[in-house]
């Protein structure tokens, strides 16, 4: 079985405890404005365009020979690659091939189960010294739902630690599958009121608020992020009724082990050039201030809730 | 960073063990110690190593060698030590608890013109030595009056020095390889100094004493028999030492009785009472042993300060610190003579005593080993005792505190770690590291020990190992090791292994033209050419056969300077501190100590691995280029050749450093041949050749000789540091982060290195924050410890502040960073070794 990966990064240590490899999967259905990983929203690989890497027409054009488009949409000035013409590029990616030092690179290539797993697996030691193990991550994980139960069963099978993270935006009976073979979930609320999280994300929360009470019910560990979009998701109202529905819906199950307050911060920049698109969000917040997330700490704190900021899975000492 | 400049110190006296001092925030406090003394000390210690050149240790030993020249070499030589140490000054400064200095004042360098004095005056003449654009760390002054008083006494040396004597017995096959030659492997370390590299023996030190050891040496005396011509020999070997034995007596006597003046004038009563108490420690350690932990190490400091008067030789080692001070420390606490935090302070101010003492070196030499101060003094702490248990103690974290609190790159700290130590001692070694100091340096017992075993030392010996210099494990006290023998370019063997023999440069340019191509030869055998080798197999043979070669070369070689060494400076007075000299009658330097080695280092494994994989790949298995096309392009200097450069560079080809086995098999069979050829082979002063794989800093010496290579190196630039990945100017090799460097480097048979392996990480302080990043480090430890990886190290600082720190020196003063078995003021580094430390790849997670 095959699945289209975005991304595998070893020795993350953020997404889940201890030492992690973490597999970013392509697709997402949600369209968050701050998102900062724009290259694992499309469910297939793209052509991400870095010209400052090009090493010139003259010297090299492989591209424009691969191109089965014959060049068009490839543009050069001075010999060097200025942009890739969307229109005219069909993401076919044969430019890509002899691109070496990346210029013109493959956002996300299909990989086989037994590939992604190699990767996992060399870093055996190095989880059962810091109690790690693997995550999937994305994009949305659920997207690729089959894929993503292959290569939790294998981890299983080879006694390594799982952990997913997911917007839950998917079917019950699509997570259900998932769910035995997990350790750990991570997931997060952004917006409670429902026409806000259509305008920022581009969907409804109903399923999403539904699926996280269930997933709560099952006690499986579990973290709850918030991203902290100044104007966005930080008004009082937005908090109290997200402070509630944890308290209300999720608390109960015993598995929260933290919830985390991710500060917004305009990453993804240079991905959302690399793959022609505009930054979606129009007029960028700032950074909420450590004074800020202050407040916010004490607030969820006062509501009872085990916060921090940041992704460190562990709570104070 | 102008935030972290503000941080104030919060150290406590005694730290807790999971003390956060901050995440790469070194060099950016001010009174980094809780002890206002010690603050007070540092006040008034410069953070760098410049200073000023004083003659007076090299006139005072050239009149005694005039007036014992009737003597046998070793006894005159012995003499001389005594005028030196009886004559020149000695020297007591405010607020210090622990008293000696090399008979200069801080930071200023005694000359030792047994080793050469025409570079010095040579320097001093052509504006050299002095601050210049040749010349802009590491720089000392000298007055007028030196420089005629070093003129004056020129001719009595002549023909006297290691390297004056070497010249006429070394071969053109020998000379053409060398630093002399076209730089495959660099001899110079011991030839314009003396060999060091070693520690002590602390127990005879601390257990017997001088007088102690007076008594061993005149048993010994007493038992030979005079007309046995071997005993003869012996007994003039013996007399020396006790001449040497009886000077450090009485070298230390002169600082009892200077402490007593002092006290005498003093007004103050607090230190008036410090003063007595220097006074009579100094006494009880000057022939008897240290009752208390204060005069214990006293006696430590002392028996480092002879030795380095006695000879300049790099990494004289403080052995293991924790282990041998610990019976003092408990007995004295346990007596309540003395508080854990007085212990804290005294474990501070020897380390700063350490600091303050310096060495003159040629202006070429400063830039190999810049900002190295005296060199080399490592000490170790942690690991298992001799009876296999482990030795963690109380010392362990103070002296891993103390680093923290003076924030000077002494003592070069070496932690020993093993599958057996405790959680809390791998918490406050990475909370150090975590500063950013580059300190400690972290070496594993459980490849260490075996390593050490199978290479001839019993297994008590072996584990109680302690680090020297920058890498070398150590028989401490037991061994004469010469660790850093030199440095061997296997970079340079595949580029003669796949070109005939021949440098890619070659051209009737290059100055050995004329003994060389110009003749009709080459440099090295030719074992053949990539432009006619049919199959890959032959490209390993020709590495194989040349290597062989040069192996040779530079063996013959580095066993000329030892027998130099053996006939121009014997080393009585080490001999005495040693297990082994006495007993057999047998100077250190020839063969004296139970245990002698000679230790030369690979350097370039990555550069080797990506080579070989690279040609596999490309010419044998793509066919994408043909090996005459991949050589044209390298004797190019890959001009014309981008696309080629950039595809060799990119991740399409296999690298070393990313858990490919492709790649990294190449690495191994690269160093694993050089091992091959090293280890084993007989040393001139008994024992054999171990082989090493690290370059501290060498990789950039190294590569400044070499043109450029197959793995997309352009010329001149750096060969691969140590065991590390290959990191071009075009881009780094390595891609994978820290787990795959650590799976790649841990597939090489470290264990083949007796002289020691290292590997360098470099991490962003943000990838090490909090207690995800903290316990990370810790997996990433135990992880390279479990793999058998045998020794790293770690560089805290972000890309950023270093580029800054290049702009702005003046804002970075303190800043200190990892080289390679030491740590230096950044500021102070020559560009090249900066630039190639902002190189290395900047891991995060």
């Amino acid at each position: 079985m095959t699945g289209i990966v975005a991304n595998i990064q070893r020795y993350t240590i953020h997404d889940g405890p201890g030492v992690r490899t973490e597999i970013f999967l392509k697709g997402c259905p949600l369209r968050c404005k701050w998102c900062s990983n724009p290259e694992t929203i499309s469910p297939r690989p793209e052509l991400g365009v870095y010209p400052t890497k090009c090493i010139g027409e003259n010297a090299c054009g492989s591209c424009k020979v691969a191109c089965p488009e014959d060049g068009k949409p490839l543009r050069f000035r001075d010999g060097k690659l200025e942009t890739v013409d969307r229109t005219a590029c069909t993401d076919c990616l044969a430019c890509t091939a002899d691109c070496f030092l990346g210029a013109l690179k493959p956002w996300g290539m299909e990989m086989t189960v037994e590939q992604v797993m190699a990767e996992v697996l060399a870093d055996r030691t190095l989880y059962q010294k810091s109690g790690g193990g693997m995550t999937l991550s994305g994009g949305e994980v659920t997207v690729q739902a089959d894929f993503a139960r292959a290569l939790l069963e294998t981890a299983k099978r080879e006694g390594i630690h799982t952990c997913v993270e997911s917007a839950l935006f998917c079917r019950w009976e699509t997570l259900e599958r998932l769910l035995p073979l997990c350790d750990f979930f991570i997931t997060d609320v952004k917006l409670m009121d429902a026409a806000a999280h259509r305008q920022w994300c581009g969907v409804d929360n109903g399923l999403i608020l539904e699926n996280l009470t269930k997933l709560a019910g099952t006690g499986l560990p579990l973290v709850v992020r918030i991203p902290v979009v100044p104007g966005v998701n930080d008004g009082e109202e937005n908090l109290r009724a997200t402070a509630a529905f944890l308290k209300e819906n999720i608390v109960s199950g015993g598995g929260l082990q933290q919830v985390q307050l991710l500060p917004y911060r305009r990453l993804g920049e240079e991905k959302y050039a690399s793959l022609g698109r505009e930054y979606p969000l129009e007029e960028p917040p700032q950074s909420p201030t450590d004074e800020r997330l202050r407040e916010l700490t004490a607030f969820f704190k006062a509501e009872g809730l085990p916060v921090a900021v940041g992704a460190g899975t562990k709570t104070e000492e | 960073m102008s935030e972290a400049k503000r941080v104030s110190s919060i150290a406590e006296k005694v730290e807790p063990y999971d003390k956060v001092w901050g995440v790469g925030a070194s060099g950016f406090v001010t009174d980094p110690s809780p002890f206002e003394r010690i603050n007070l000390i540092l006040d008034d210690t410069e953070r760098t190593t410049n200073g000023e050149v004083i003659a007076d240790r090299a006139l005072v030993l050239t009149e005694a060698y005039k007036k014992y020249r009737a003597e046998p070499h070793i006894i005159k030589v012995a003499k001389a030590m005594a005028e030196v140490l009886h004559r020149c000054p000695v020297y007591i400064y405010d607020h210090e608890l622990v008293v000696g200095t090399l008979q200069v004042t801080k930071k200023n360098a005694p000359v030792f013109p047994e080793f050469g004095l025409n570079w010095l005056i040579g320097e001093m003449e052509d504006g050299l030595l002095g601050y210049s654009e040749n010349r802009t760390h590491d720089y000392f002054t000298h007055t007028q009056e030196t420089y005629e008083a070093l003129k004056g006494i020129q001719a009595d040396w002549m023909g006297e020095s290691v390297d004056e004597r070497l010249t006429p017995i070394l071969t053109e096959d020998e000379i053409k390889g060398s630093h002399m030659g076209k730089g495959l492997f660099l001899c110079n370390a011991y030839i314009f100094c003396g060999a060091g590299h070693l520690g002590v023996n602390y127990d005879r030190l601390l257990h017997m004493g001088f007088g102690g050891i007076h008594d061993e040496i005149e048993a010994k005396m007493a038992e030979l028999d005079e007309s046995k011509p071997e005993d003869a020999k012996k007994m003039i070997n013996l007399k020396a030492d006790l001449i040497a034995n009886e000077a450090c007596t009485d070298f230390i006597l002169r600082h009892a009785n200077l402490a007593l003046e002092m006290a005498d004038k003093e007004s103050d009563q607090t230190r008036r009472q410090e003063l007595l108490q220097i006074a009579e420690n100094c006494s009880a350690v000057a022939r008897g042993v240290p009752q208390t932990f204060w005069q214990a190490i006293q006696a430590v400091h002392f028996a480092n300060t002879l030795v380095l008067i006695e000879s300049n030789g790099h990494s004289i080692s403080y052995g293991r610190f924790d282990q041998y001070m610990y019976p003092f420390y408990r007995r004295d606490i346990d007596a309540g003579v003395i508080t854990r935090e007085q212990c804290q302070e005294l474990i501070e101010n020897f380390n700063i005593k350490i600091w303050d003492m310096n060495k003159v070196r040629d202006h070429v030499s400063i830039n190999i080993f810049a900002n190295g101060g005296i060199g080399g003094p490592c000490l170790t702490v942690g690991g298992i005792k001799q009876d296999g248990t482990d030795g963690t103690n109380d010392l362990t974290f103070m002296m891993l505190d103390a680093v923290a609190h003076t924030r000077i790159p002494c003592p070069w700290t070496a932690v020993r770690l093993h599958a057996g130590t405790p959680r809390k001692l791998l918490v406050k070694v990475a909370n150090l590291i975590r500063l950013g100091l580059g300190e400690p340096k972290i070496f594993n017992d459980d490849v260490t020990i075996p390593s050490m075993v199978a290479n001839g030392r019993t297994l008590e010996d072996a584990r109680d190992y302690q680090v020297v210099g920058c890498v070398e494990p150590d028989a401490t006290g037991k061994e004469y090791g010469w660790h850093d023998a030199a440095y061997f370019n296997i970079n340079k063997v595949l580029e003669l292994a796949i070109n005939g023999g021949r440098c890619m440069e070659c051209s009737a340019e290059c100055p050995r033209y004329a003994k060389c191509v110009g003749v009709g030869k080459q440099l090295g055998p030719n074992t053949g050419s990539l432009e006619t080798f049919t199959d890959f197999q032959q490209v390993l043979d020709s590495y194989d056969k040349q290597m062989a070669y040069w192996c040779g070369k530079m063996i013959a070689m580095l066993n000329k300077v030892d027998l130099i060494h053996q006939e121009v400076k014997p080393l009585p007075l080490l001999s005495g501190l040693m297990e082994g000299p006495v007993e057999k009658g047998v100077d250190i330097t020839q063969g004296g100590a139970k245990y002698n080695f000679s230790g030369p280092q690979g350097v370039g494994v990555g550069s080797v691995g990506d080579g070989l994989a690279t040609i596999r790949q490309l010419v044998f298995e793509e066919k994408k280029v043909t090996g005459k096309e991949l050589l044209e392009a390298v004797r190019a200097n890959w001009v014309g050749h981008e696309k080629l450069y950039a595809y060799i560079n990119s991740d399409r080809v296999h690298h070393y450093g990313n858990d490919d086995d492709y790649a990294d098999q190449y690495a191994k069979f690269g160093l694993e041949t050089y091992c091959k050829y090293i280890n084993g082979a007989p040393t001139a002063h008994g024992g054999h050749f171990e082989a090493g794989a690290y370059s501290v800093a060498v990789n950039v010496a190294l590569g400044m000789s070499q043109h450029a290579s197959i793995e997309g190196r352009k010329a001149w630039e750096p060969i691969s540091d140590c065991m590390g990945a290959v990191h071009t100017l075009c881009c780094p090799h390595d891609v994978k982060g820290p787990s795959a460097i650590c799976n790649s480097v841990t597939k090489l048979d470290h264990s083949l290195c007796g002289n020691g392996t290292l590997l360098n990480w470099k991490f962003s302080p943000s990838a090490l924050e909090g207690d995800a990043g903290r316990d990370s480090l810790i997996a990433l430890m135990e992880t390279y410890i479990q793999r058998k990886g045998m020794h790293s190290q770690f560089t805290v600082a972000s890309r950023d502040s270093l580029l800054e720190a290049q702009k702005n020196p003046k804002d970075y003063r303190d800043l200190l960073v990892r080289v390679a078995g030491y740590s230096a003021y950044f500021v102070e580094l020559s560009r090249e070794l900066q630039d190639d430390i902002i190189g290395r790849t900047e891991l995060s997670f």
